[in-house]
Order: structure tokens, then C-alpha cells, then sequence
């Protein structure tokens, strides 16, 4: 009885541990399906046919159509990070289109959208293997001069080696993590293989959020001391790294620093312990799904008045939903200008809001509506200097992107893809919704 | 890091909150066990249904974001959503037991273990078609008032309102439950059904409604846990039942998998555990601290520590 009631209890552990780590490596684990490779790709490209706009059947005479590729998260969760982005790329196309489109070998071509959604069928987030999979499907198609895209940086990293080798270049509007660009990296051989830059980005990095956040805390609040929390996932590690370097250069104490891993969910004894120091600000680096509002309603709990700063992982109205009024005089930094704000992009926010007027956001641009909108328009006007119908022609007119003019100021390519344009926007809780209140430029 | 005898209390007493929920999951793991030798893994996602009934009801009695402030108003919210939410969970129980697990009474001990983890899968999707994949907020229902019981002028060990209603709630129920195994005639039929189904049937107790009630309970406890849970943690999502499961099965080993104070002991040890290891290690490495000890108690302790009682297993 005791025997087989203790072997029986081992089956059950080995059981168990299984689905602890099949939880650690995917996001959402417990709702991921395993789909068949075969019945994803038929599931994407009846979706990428969807969601394909009118084809140009292209004026008389003339070449048909080129392709931009475009991968976002759609489905699932994620509606609200890529329907407006998406929407910003195809605005431009419209108008490029309208006005004409392209001549490339001395034909005119129409521009096409093809979209491909890096949420697998099914599932709530969007996953690195189905980018790697709309890579694929991307190179194969020879009409594909340039991609815009992916939205998340782990995306980008199970795509980017792959485009590389093809030769085919990207823009993502909204990736910050470091290492996809940083030469220093050893692994950057990688992502790179054949040394050309093919990956570029119209956002700025955590290398310059997280330090902007830390001049923004030091500088202008008058903090001094911090505790730093992270949800030691790669991009909540790097943006509090950053942070933590640049607080302390400028003479700023860390009082500690804890790891608060997905799942985490009862934070009272963290927050006892982070309140016993004395903190004046806590700096948090993670995405806000990862539990921070249950963190900011323990840290009020705990009797600690003071706000939380994050990256733009928190800037999201799942933060502001959730935490409820404690979150309230919070401040979140994100890596684009507020193109809101910018004249130039007035124009720009007409069409876009007459567009799409009826979308869920009464046709208001989102935090990354407008990089999308750069994003295209980079790469249609580098297929105009390029001039000929050739992935490698328009990959290096790209790369000789030089002070384009557009929704989000004047931008460039640096060596390594980067924008030069490295603004950083600051927002605060107010009233229970983010509120953009300044933004900083770097300049180191 | 300097001994500070302040935030230890403080600690101590994070520790005993979070045990206390632990416990209540942990009792219905151990009395599934005890009867049908099942390790019920659907068993977290009843407590985050019980969680997303409670922050329903709590909904639907108009309370959003300031707090009742009439007493009679908080007693009476706080018994029907306690009421409801324990039903509502303890039917789910049954209905689980009925449909995925008595048709495999018979088979194979793996079979019925499957069987659970399908169950669990199932849970967790319902609960994020209903209420989406996001946090949500669950509202405060009384003003959650927070107590110093101690002040050194610099630091101060707090208690919240919220805090001492989970406690007193969670010795409340199992307390009951106790007297409910140990005194009643029911209790009796659950402890007989448990030490040997067949004879148990020959003496003419009703094995399949005495395992059915067994569920009842132990689902309408981790309903009751989610409740709980909500009002302490502030906001609930559909995978929470995963981690509060798996800690509280392990708590459930630790006490001595079957045996019913064992469980309870087992949560508050565990909970205990999380506080001081966030407390003096960096957090990141609690998971780990909380498995490496089920991990040492099955090397060196497989039957949990008060698992010799086995006569007594319910």
C-alpha cells in the first residue's frame, strides 16, 4: 500500500516538473495547442490572403506589383500592438500607390501588403517559430522587396538570420532590445552571418530607454535611491541592467535588486522586504502581463508611497487596469516621439484617423501606428532610389537611409541599422490612463 | 544582510497569509488523494475559477472601485459571494469527478492522471474565453484598513484588514472540515471509503456518493481559497491556478500526501518558506527554494511529515 502509493506519487512529480518547464519556455503555456507545422502554414496564408489589400492590377503596360512584407502580431492577445501598426503601413502604401506607385526598370509597379501574423492560430502571443516560418514564406516570394516588421524582439530574433542569408532587408518599428544590433555582442555573428546589414529599426533601444528613464528619475523627480525589480525575461533584464548602470553612474544608491519571475503573483514579502530599505522610487523592468500590477497594489500594501518607473513594457492600459488606482503618478518611458506632437505629422494623424475612423481606437494612432507609417515610407522611397526590381539594390538604398524626413522627425541609419533619431517619450498614470507629459532626447 | 527583527515579524506574518491559502488549496489535493489515490492537477484551476466566480459576483453586486463602508452591507456581500462561489465550485468538483474521472476509477493509476492534466487544460482555456488573457482587477469590497501592530519610529509591522479576514476564514473552514471527517456520519463514511473502497461498499456505505461529497468539499475550499485569494492578491488571471496548485501540492507532500492536518501544516510551512526566502535571497530564486525542498522531502522524507498517520487519511 505504502509502496505503490509512493511510486505513484513520483509519476505524479515527473508529471508535474514536465509541465513546470513546458510553462518556462512558452509564453502562454497553458493555452499553447500543439498545431501541425503543415495546417499553421494553411492557416496563415488563407489569413495573409485575408487580410491582403486590393491588388493593383497595375496601369497599362506596366510591371504589376512589388510586395512589402509585413509581419505583426495579430491575433490572440495581441490586437491592440498590431492592428495599429499595421494600419500605419498601410496608409503609406495607399498613398504611395495613389500617388502612382513605383518605377522600377523603368515600369511602373503597384504596392502590395503582404501580411503574415506571427500569432499561431489558436494561441493568445505572438511566437518566435511562426515568425521564423513567415520568413520563409516571405523569401520564397520573389515579388518581396523589404519587410516591415517583426513587433517583438524575440521575433526578430528567430527571423533576422534567415532574412540575412536571403538578402531580403526588414525595418521593425518597435524592437528595443540591445543585441540585435549591438556589434559587441558575440552572438551577433548570428543573427548577421553575412555581415550585411539587412536588419534595421525606426526605434530607439533599451540601451538608451533605460538610461532616460534613470536621468529622467535623477535629474528631473529627485530620486535618489532605488529599488529595481525584473521580470528576468531578456528584454525586462536589459532595460533594468541599463538602468541601473546609468542611476549609480550618476551617483544614485541602489538599495537591491530582485528577480520577480512570470507567475509570481503574491508579492507581499518582496515588497516588506524592498520597503524595510527606504527606497524614494522603484524602478521596474518587465512587461506589465508579467504580474507588475499585482506588485504595484502589494508595494501600497506595504506602506510605501513612492512611484514606480518602467520601460515601455508597463505603458499599457493592462497596467493602468489592473494596478486600479494604486498605479496612479506612475511613469513609464517609451522608445518613439510622441508623433502626436510633431507637426509634421499632422497630416499624417488626418489621414490615419480618416481611415480608420472606425477601428476600436476611433482611428487614433497608438504608440507605434506611426513607426509602421515610417517604416514603409523608408523603404518605398528607397525602392524609388533604387530604381530596379532587385531585394539587394533596395537593401542598400535602405542603408543609405540619410536624414529622412518624416512623421517622426529626421531620421537616419547608423553603421549597425540603428535609428539616429533617438527620442524617448515620458508618460505618467493620470487619472488612471497614461498621460504623455515630456520627452528627452539622448545624445550620447 | 543584518538580522532585523522588525521586517521578521512582518515576514512571519506575510508567511502565514499566504500559508493560510495554501493550505485551504492543499486540503483538497490531500482529501482526493486520500480517497482515490488521485493527484487531482485540474485542482488549481477549480481555485482560479472559484477566483473568476467570486470577482464576478463582486461585479454584479455593484462594487467597482470604492468599497462598501455600510457594515451589514459587507457581511451580507462577503457571505453570498463566499455561499455562491463554494456551490458554484464544489458542483464544478463534482461534475469534473462524474464526467473525467469515475469512468477510469478502474484503470491504470495513469490513466485518471491524464485524465486530470486534460481537465486542467480544459479549466484554464474557459477561464481565459471568459475573462480574457489579462489580469483584471478584483475590487476591494470592505476599506482595507491597515493596522500597526508595532513601531520602532523608522520601520512598523502592519496587518490589513484583508489579511486577518483570511486568516480567520481559513481556520473557520478548516476547522469545519475537521469536525465534519472526524464527528459526523458522513465523515465517518469519507475515512472508511478511504482506508478500503470495496469493504467499505459492503458495509453498505455509498462509495460513489461518499468519493462525489470528497470532491464537493475540497473543490467548494479551493473556491473559497480563490475568493480569498482575489481579496488579498487584488487581481486574478486565468493561469494562477497553475503556480497556487503546484505549491500547494507540494505542501500537500510535505505534510504527508492524504493526511489532512498534514496539509494544512504543509501550507503554512510553505508559505513560510516563500516569505523568508524572498526575504533573504534575491526572489528570483524562491521557485527554486520552494521545489528544492519537495525535492529533499521525498529523498529523505517520501511519506511527508506527519505521514505516518495513515490510518487516519482522508
Amino acid at each position: 500500500m505504502n509502496k505503490s502509493r509512493t511510486s505513484g506519487l513520483l509519476v505524479s512529480l515527473g508529471v508535474t516538473t514536465s509541465m513546470l518547464l513546458s510553462a518556462c519556455d512558452s509564453g502562454s503555456a497553458a493555452v499553447n495547442t500543439a498545431i501541425p507545422a503543415a495546417a499553421t502554414e494553411v492557416a496563415t496564408a488563407v489569413m495573409g490572403g485575408a487580410m491582403t489589400p486590393t491588388t493593383g492590377a497595375g496601369a497599362g503596360g506596366s510591371g504589376g506589383t512589388v510586395k512589402i512584407a509585413v509581419d505583426l502580431p495579430v491575433g490572440g492577445a495581441e490586437g491592440a500592438n498590431g492592428i495599429p501598426t499595421r494600419q500605419g503601413i498601410q496608409l503609406a502604401i495607399d498613398q504611395a500607390n495613389a500617388a502612382g506607385g513605383v518605377t522600377l526598370d523603368g515600369k511602373s509597379y503597384q504596392i502590395q501588403m503582404y501580411y503574415l501574423d506571427d500569432v499561431p492560430p489558436g494561441e493568445q502571443a505572438h511566437n518566435p517559430a511562426q515568425g521564423s516560418k513567415n520568413a520563409d514564406s516571405f523569401i520564397a516570394d520573389p515579388d518581396v522587396m523589404a519587410m516591415v516588421g517583426p513587433f517583438n524582439s524575440n521575433v526578430a530574433r528567430s527571423m533576422m538570420a534567415k532574412l540575412n542569408t536571403a538578402g531580403l532587408a526588414s525595418i521593425s518599428p518597435s524592437n528595443t532590445a540591445i543585441d540585435l544590433t549591438n556589434p559587441a555582442d558575440p552572438k551577433i555573428k548570428d543573427l548577421r552571418p553575412t555581415d550585411k546589414i539587412t536588419y534595421f529599426r525606426v526605434c530607439t533601444t533599451d540601451a538608451i530607454q533605460g538610461p532616460v528613464a534613470a536621468d529622467y528619475a535623477y535629474d528631473k523627480l529627485g530620486k535618489k535611491a532605488v529599488y529595481i525589480l525584473d521580470d528576468t525575461e531578456v528584454y525586462g533584464k536589459g532595460i533594468a541592467d541599463q538602468f541601473e548602470k546609468e542611476f549609480t553612474a550618476k551617483g544614485g544608491t541602489k538599495l537591491g535588486r530582485d528577480g520577480v519571475p512570470k507567475g509570481t503573483t503574491d508579492f507581499s514579502s518582496i515588497m516588506s522586504k524592498v520597503a524595510a530599505t527606504k527606497p524614494d522610487v522603484l524602478f521596474y523592468g518587465g512587461t506589465q502581463s508579467n504580474g507588475i500590477p499585482l506588485a504595484r497594489k502589494a508595494m501600497a500594501s506595504a506602506g510605501m508611497k513612492i512611484p514606480l518607473v518602467g520601460g515601455d513594457g508597463i505603458v499599457e492600459s493592462g497596467y493602468t487596469k489592473a494596478a486600479g488606482a494604486d498605479a496612479e503618478g506612475d511613469y513609464g518611458t517609451v522608445a518613439a516621439v510622441n508623433a502626436n506632437l510633431l507637426t509634421e505629422a499632422k497630416s499624417f494623424i488626418d489621414a490615419y484617423t480618416a481611415k480608420n475612423k472606425s477601428d476600436q481606437w476611433q482611428g487614433v494612432p497608438q504608440a507605434y501606428s506611426a513607426n509602421g507609417y515610417e517604416a514603409a515610407n523608408i523603404i518605398i522611397a528607397a525602392m524609388k532610389a533604387a530604381g530596379k526590381k532587385d531585394r539587394e539594390a533596395v537593401r542598400a538604398a535602405i542603408a543609405a537611409t540619410k536624414d529622412f524626413k518624416g512623421v517622426l522627425g529626421t531620421s537616419s541609419f547608423d553603421a549597425q541599422g540603428d535609428t539616429t533619431n533617438r527620442w524617448i517619450s515620458i508618460y505618467q498614470v493620470k487619472g488612471g490612463a497614461w498621460t504623455y507629459i515630456d520627452q528627452q532626447k539622448f545624445e550620447k | 544582510m543584518h538580522l532585523d527583527g522588525i521586517l521578521l515579524l512582518q515576514q512571519l506574518i506575510n508567511g502565514i497569509s499566504k500559508g493560510s491559502l495554501y493550505a485551504l488549496i492543499a486540503l483538497g489535493y490531500t482529501m482526493v488523494y486520500g480517497i482515490i489515490e488521485l493527484i487531482n492537477f485540474a485542482h488549481g484551476d477549480v481555485f482560479m475559477l472559484g477566483s473568476f466566480t467570486a470577482v464576478t459576483l463582486v461585479g454584479l453586486f455593484g462594487i467597482t472601485n470604492s468599497p462598501l463602508t455600510d457594515p451589514l452591507a459587507i457581511i451580507g456581500v462577503l457571505t453570498a459571494t463566499f455561499l455562491i462561489t463554494m456551490t458554484a465550485t464544489g458542483l464544478l468538483g463534482v461534475v469534473i469527478e462524474r464526467v473525467a474521472y469515475r469512468p477510469l476509477r478502474n484503470a491504470p493509476k495513469l490513466a485518471p492522471l491524464i485524465s486530470a492534466i486534460g481537465v486542467s487544460y480544459i479549466l484554464q482555456n474557459v477561464g481565459s474565453a471568459w475573462k480574457g488573457p489579462a489580469t483584471i482587477n478584483f475590487p476591494k469590497i470592505f476599506p482595507d484598513t491597515q493596522y500597526i501592530l508595532f513601531s520602532n519610529g523608522s520601520s512598523d509591522v502592519r496587518v490589513r484588514t484583508t489579511t486577518l479576514l483570511v486568516l480567520a476564514s481559513s481556520l473557520i473552514l478548516m476547522v469545519a472540515l475537521t469536525l465534519f471527517v472526524q464527528r459526523t456520519k458522513l465523515g465517518k463514511a469519507m475515512r472508511a471509503t478511504a482506508m478500503d473502497r470495496e469493504t467499505a461498499q459492503l458495509m453498505g456505505i455509498g462509495v460513489n456518493f461518499t468519493i462525489g461529497l470528497t470532491f464537493f468539499i475540497g473543490a467548494a475550499l479551493a473556491g473559497g481559497g480563490g475568493l480569498l485569494y482575489g481579496l488579498l492578491i487584488g487581481g486574478v488571471q486565468f493561469q494562477i491556478g497553475f503556480q497556487a496548485g503546484l505549491r500547494a501540492f507540494t505542501a500537500a507532500v510535505l505534510g504527508g500526501i492524504g493526511n489532512i492536518p498534514g496539509a494544512m501544516l504543509g501550507g503554512f510551512l510553505i508559505g513560510m518558506v516563500e516569505a523568508m526566502s524572498d526575504n533573504f535571497l534575491d526572489a528570483r530564486w524562491t521557485q527554486a527554494v520552494v521545489f528544492g525542498v519537495l525535492i529533499l522531502i521525498l529523498v529523505f522524507r517520501p511519506s511527508g511529515l506527519l505521514g505516518q498517520r495513515v490510518a487516519e487519511k482522508v
